[in-house]
């Protein structure tokens, strides 16, 4: 009697705990830029029109264009005044993420590019003075760039470009968090690799073991989000081996795929397509990715048929993992 | 005597507690199906099948009629309602024959063809549905004839087997929470305990305590 009382009572405290048949709080991350639609045209993407205009300017010019991709850094005096987001089992974030600093066009003394990381995709505009190495004689271009403003995270950029490396600093113009960064760029060129896959990485295996933390995000549309991140508890090996970009997935493929599996499996889609991500655990992990760089805040019209039905497959597994899979019901 | 009785008392109360919490559960998971929809809950990982009508039809019948049988059975094992209210426990059992037979136990085969899980789960879950069948056929024919011993013995197995939805559900989230094995491979350990080991517990619950009542009441 005394025994059937008792688990019946853990039996009933441990399930009884929110919903016992479904985590009605899961959720399952689709960033609004990896939507898929049927839409299949939107504005034609500007790597084309760069070029297109870029035939029209003067070689060495020609030479500057394109992406510099790299850690955008805190730039601090001292090494402890760095900031650090932690999480419960002490993993460290030094909040750097990867950008990507493109130069789109030069007319004259004026240039125009963006800059992307974070999921945060901004114009900038500004000047170039070409000057001479004093060291080895080559051509060295000073950048002086400022964002529109109308962002919280907007700020300027000084930079210089010599021997296809991008070596600047920044300043937000609003008293953020980290208000100063510096980065040292490397010109790298993007291209879509449906067969590229991730590599292992130490990053990866530190992630895996965050079960749960929360985060107050510093970038966003001018807001604090916090998100309260679940997510690479139980990833796996075939992580590395599962291709959904080049390969059409079947059921039999992804029905004992874990939760953890199955969203890193999903998002190394977007990230082959350079997507930028604004979710930090996903970031993090895709940044330290050698191959990655984020080049678009917006990928919706840019998946093929291969990944549009592997990323509704996988999805629904991801929905019905997140909510099911240690809760009761089904 | 006494410590026998108390053991037996002890098991009647766990019972009702028990069977009231899980049956709240399952009215809890038969009710994301209301209304009828295609792509809730374990719908969405069955996308292909629940393309067709018979899975669809066999899906549904089996939700809808399952938690009926369910509810319907809670009772049946009371001699008290049993002496008292016969009129409710033939009117009980009626809904439950029905359902099981009719309903419930076909639908319930249809389901275990296209089980997930790979053909352990199929097979595993097509048994299941056949045995639950059995006994209940069994059962009710020997009410019948008024065979009050097989018609208790073979209901106590149909019933365990009825449980077997809810006590597939403890394993499942006992593993995930424990084991934390993949989903399929979870799926295929309880497509098998789920109702095994109810079978195995009701038929040791036979042999201890039925003989018993038997004995003393035939």
């Amino acid at each position: 009697m005394n025994k059937i009382s008792i688990i019946l009572l853990i039996l009933i405290t441990v399930a009884g705990c929110g919903n016992p048949i479904k985590n009605e709080e899961a959720k399952v991350v689709v960033e609004p830029g990896t939507a898929v639609t049927e839409k299949t045209q939107k504005a034609k993407s500007e790597s084309s029109e760069i070029k297109t205009k870029a035939t029209k300017t003067p070689v060495d010019k020609n030479d500057l264009y394109g992406y510099y991709v790299g850690y955008f850094e805190q730039d601090v005096e001292k090494e402890k005044d760095k900031k650090y987001l932690k999480n419960d089992i002490g993993i460290n974030w030094n909040k750097e993420n990867k950008i990507n600093i493109s130069i789109d066009e030069i007319q004259d003394t004026i240039v125009i590019g963006h800059s992307v990381v974070a999921g945060n995709d901004r114009p900038f505009k500004g000047t170039i003075v070409k000057s001479v190495s004093q060291k080895d004689g080559s051509d060295v271009y000073t950048f002086s760039v400022r964002e529109p403003g109308d962002d919280r995270y907007d700020g300027e950029f000084n930079f210089r470009i010599e021997n296809g490396r991008m070596i600047g600093k920044w300043e937000a113009y609003k008293n953020i968090n980290i208000k100063k960064r510096k980065y040292n760029l490397e010109k790298t060129k993007f291209e879509y690799n449906p067969k590229i896959m991730l590599q292992r990485g130490s990053w990866y295996a530190d992630w895996t073991n965050v079960s749960e933390e929360e985060i107050t995000e510093d970038y966003g549309n001018g807001e604090f989000e916090t998100y309260i991140e679940r997510e690479f508890a139980s990833s796996s090996p075939i992580i590395f081996s599962m291709n959904a970009s080049s390969k059409l997935l079947d059921k039999d493929a992804v029905s004992n795929l874990t939760k953890g599996d199955l969203i890193i499996i999903r998002n190394t889609i977007y990230a082959r397509h350079g997507y930028s991500f604004r979710n930090l655990p996903l970031r993090v992990f895709f940044d330290a990715q050698d191959w990655y760089i984020p080049v678009h805040a917006d990928i919706r019209s840019d998946f093929t048929d291969i990944e549009k039905t592997n990323i509704e497959l996988l999805l629904a597994y991801e929905e019905y993992a997140s909510n099911y899979y240690d809760s009761y019901g089904r | 005597m006494i410590g026998f009785l108390d053991k037996r008392i002890g098991l009647k109360v766990g019972y009702y507690l028990l069977i009231t919490y899980f049956s709240y559960l399952m009215i809890l998971i038969t009710i994301q199906y209301i209304p009828l929809e295609l792509n809730v809950a374990f719908l969405k990982i069955k996308q292909e099948e629940i393309q067709l009508k018979h899975y669809q039809i066999a899906f549904f019948t089996h939700v809808y009629t399952s938690i009926i049988v369910h509810l319907a059975g809670i009772t049946q094992f009371s001699g008290y309602l049993r002496k008292k209210f016969t009129a409710l426990h033939r009117y009980l059992g009626f809904i439950y024959v029905v359902g099981v037979l009719f309903f419930a136990s076909p639908s319930g085969l249809v389901m275990g063809y296209y089980a997930n899980g790979g053909l352990i789960a199929q097979i595993s879950f097509s048994v299941l549905a056949v045995l639950w069948f059995y006994f209940t056929l069994v059962a009710t024919i020997a009410a019948k004839k008024k065979d009050w011993k097989t018609h208790q013995k073979h209901m106590l197995r149909s019933y365990a087997l009825t449980l077997s939805a809810v006590t597939l559900r403890i394993f499942k989230w006992v593993i995930s929470n424990t084991l934390e094995l993949p989903p399929m491979d979870t799926y295929q350990v309880v497509s098998i305990a789920g109702w095994v080991v109810n079978l195995l517990v009701v038929e040791w619950y036979i042999r201890r305590f039925q003989r018993h009542r038997f004995r003393t009441s035939g």
